[in-house]
């Protein structure tokens, strides 16, 4: 079909549009949240409509490709500048423009009166852009450009509100912290050409002539080897572990999670969109992209096995013991992407697209109620200063629930389907280790969610310093249609139907799993009983709970508990082994080798040239007839010369 | 005849009492002069030297050489007319307004 095509370029420019427009002419709010709102709605609709085009293709053909322009022309290097529309692609697209839509449309409600609202939408559609683009583009490079796109706009929009020196801080940590998973990447993007020559996905035509794409090559570097002869590194395996450095950095893995809590220092609906629904996905979505790959190399596989596994058990112990209310998702958003990297890790890469697809759901769901609670309280965050809420906010109070039930796997919710997959495919494939961290997790998950519903809803209000409403309807709206995705979302993928698994076949060529009873009536039970287990204890420590003061379990705990709060002291060790050192190393740069060592050699060049000047300026006496001496010895002295050289 | 030797003996006295004319007194008119009597020491020699090979090239250059001294003449005394209305003084040891 031609006209797809053509229509495929309407989906990123549409909110390209939105942002010059936001960027260049718009100069007050209300035009610029709904022209933003309008652009990213839109382009859902069309992504809508290119879906079902693709839908009615075969579905060995459903994929569409367009190329603007060769990009890149250098020699062999050859990099067109081209989207394409595939399976995977357009559930991704479809959660970015629809959940990106409803959270664009919250914002309006949300950043009334902001002080820079017209920047915040104009960021806020080039991050669609962006994330677009990270999606739809045909080769590495493309797929790079939305990548530091949607660093380069998670970085403004964390510090949005950079008067605030946390936030301003949290935005250069997010992406320096980014930049080294990004070097990785770039790294492997060399690789990846080095050794198939190319950097498109699959076969493109461009310019009249077709170039290789290096996906269904993967065959090709099976069993080649670099590296020192006593120590060789399978070319998969080198490729693949570059590349997952990289997802480790954008999805918020172990060892580089670290900045996404503190990006929670953005607004509310950036958190929602940037780093819980859309963008800390990418990761994942780049390693069911390149699957092909991955799936060379059983090294990596297994190293992005435990990446995931450890990182969801760490972030959701550190979600367990935090108390701001944004840090517990935040932490929660970490250990679901652990989950996701793991089921990639597993191979199950439906599994894990399933479970983005949900999560983006009712992340995007617990983030915006979040919002509104926040909203609604004066913009309070220490849960330690609410209790109660439920009678001021009911719709806030119904959606969080939903999305806290859907988050913790109680069945039918969205939540339940993904990750029941997840743990079945570590079952089924034998992970033994990862399937118990993976389902401690999942109570660990129904524990904090329990957790913070009874902290927020229930108990009475604990700090009466703020009158608690609820929000507008541009709010609540979008509460109820994520709370309603989050409630029937599993059904893209219900072990009976599998629509998901059926579209996404052409491309990651995956069967359909299994559902196994017993795992799924285990992980329920648990689910329910651990969320009611948290519920309860909060709801009856609740008037324990001291603003500023220890949680309950920390009687019970002691010192874990403050370890937990920390996740560990990652961050404390980082800011020991790396950022001290760093500052150190620059302190003495700065101070010492600076000032000394350039200046040092600047000044003293100077100096030199001051000091011979000084010498010879004294020659300069200004007296005609001293001149005319020297002029006069000179000539007798060259005069001289001749003689005695010519005798 | 008078031999070449002594014209070049008279040329080089003259050369070097114009020499140092202009190296020791201070006075710029004198200079003038001292530079004006090197001048004509060397057409001097030129002219001796022309005789001597009976060529008329030296006496050629001799022309040219007095063409140029009118010309320096007339600068020059444009230049110390300058330096007397600025200075009010003819002593070139005056003149150091640019020593370093």
């Amino acid at each position: 079909m031609a006209s797809l095509d053509l229509l495929i370029w309407l989906i990123p420019a549409l909110p390209l549009l939105g942002f010059l427009l936001n960027a260049f002419l718009i100069r007050s709010e209300r035009p610029a949240g709904l022209v933003a709102s309008a652009m990213v709605v839109a382009s859902f609709v069309v992504t809508l409509v290119a879906t079902f085009g693709l839908a009615g293709l075969p579905a060995e053909e459903r994929r569409i490709m367009s190329v603007a322009w060769q990009w890149i022309s250098i020699g062999s290097f050859q990099v067109p500048f081209g989207i394409m529309l595939d399976p995977l692609t357009a559930v991704m697209a479809l959660l970015v423009t629809g959940v990106g839509g409803l959270i664009h449309i919250y914002s309006i409600g949300y950043m009334h009166g902001d002080q820079r609202v017209v920047r915040y939408f104009a960021y806020l559609n080039l991050f669609i852009t962006m994330m677009l683009l990270l999606v739809m583009g045909n080769n590495l490079l493309v797929l790079f450009l939305g990548w530091e796109g949607v660093g380069l706009c998670s970085f403004l929009l964390i510090g949005h509100w950079f008067e605030r020196r946390v936030a301003g801080e949290a935005a250069v940590k997010a992406f320096v912290v980014n930049r080294i998973g990004d070097a990785a990447f770039i790294l492997g993007m060399l690789a990846v050409f080095n050794y198939f020559g190319t950097l498109n996905f699959y076969p493109v035509e461009a310019g009249g002539v077709s170039q290789p794409g290096f996906l269904e090559r993967s065959i090709e570097i099976m069993g080649q080897t670099v590296g020192p002869s006593w120590q060789p590194v399978g070319v998969a395996t080198l490729i693949t572990f570059l590349l997952l450095i990289g997802a480790t950095g954008k999805s918020a893995q172990l060892p580089l999670f670290v900045w996404l809590p503190d990006a929670m220092a953005g607004p509310t609906p950036v958190s929602a969109l940037i780093h819980a629904a859309t963008m800390v996905t990418a990761g994942v979505y780049m390693m069911a992209r390149n699957e092909a790959i991955f799936q060379a190399s059983l090294t990596t596989q297994g190293w992005v096995m435990w990446i995931g596994a450890l990182t969801a058990l760490i972030a959701g112990t550190a979600a367990l013991a935090q108390w701001d209310i944004k840090r517990v998702l935040a932490y929660s958003t970490v250990s679901q992407l652990g989950f996701m990297v793991a089921a990639c890790g597993m191979g199950a890469y439906v599994a894990a697209i399933f479970h983005l697809l949900t999560h983006g759901l009712f992340k995007a769901l617990l983030f915006l109620a979040a919002g509104s609670v926040i909203h609604g309280t004066n913009d309070t965050q220490d849960m330690r200063r609410m209790g109660g809420l439920r009678t001021a906010m009911p719709t806030t109070f119904w959606s969080f629930a939903i999305g806290a039930a859907a988050l913790a796997g109680i069945v039918p919710l969205a939540g339940f389907w993904s990750k029941d997959e997840i743990l079945t495919h570590a079952l089924t494939g034998n992970h033994w280790p990862q399937l118990f961290i993976l389902f401690l997790t999942s109570l660990l998950t129904a524990l904090y969610m329990g957790r913070q519903v009874a902290l927020i809803f229930f108990g009475q209000q604990r700090d009466p310093s703020y009158h608690a409403h609820e929000s507008g309807r541009v709010m609540t709206v979008p509460l109820i249609v994520l709370a309603v995705g989050a409630v029937v979302g599993g059904i893209i993928n219900l072990p009976w139907l599998h629509w998901l698994s059926d579209w996404l076949f052409p491309v990651l060529g995956e069967e359909a799993s299994s559902f196994n009873l017993f795992m799924a009536a285990l992980a329920t039970a648990g689910s329910v009983g651990m969320g009611y287990l948290g519920w309860w204890i909060y709801d009856r420590a609740a008037p324990r709970v001291k603003v500023g003061g220890k949680d309950p379990a920390y009687r019970v705990t002691g010192d874990i508990w403050d370890g937990m709060e920390e996740a560990w002291y990652l961050d404390a060790a980082y800011s020991r082994v790396v950022v001290q050192p760093f500052r150190r190393l620059a302190g003495f740069l700065a101070r010492v080798f600076d000032p000394q060592g350039i200046d040092g050699l600047v000044m003293g060049v100077a100096r030199l040239f001051g000091w011979i000047g000084a010498g010879v300026r004294r020659l300069q006496s200004g007296y005609v007839r001293t001149y005319a001496l020297v002029f006069t010895v000179g000539v007798l002295l060259v005069l001289g010369f001749i003689l005695v050289a010519t005798r | 005849m008078v031999p070449t030797s002594y014209y070049i003996l008279l040329s080089a006295a003259l050369f070097t009492i114009g020499v140092l004319g202009v190296l020791v007194r201070r006075n710029a008119i004198v200079l003038f002069m001292s530079v004006e009597l090197m001048l004509n020491a060397a057409n001097l020699a030129l002219v001796a030297f022309a005789r001597e090979r009976l060529g008329v090239d030296g006496q050629v250059l001799v022309f040219f050489v007095i063409t140029v001294a009118a010309a320096e003449v007339a600068v020059g005394l444009a230049l110390l007319v300058a330096i007397f209305r600025t200075k009010q003084t003819a002593d070139v040891d005056e003149v150091s307004t640019l020593k370093g």
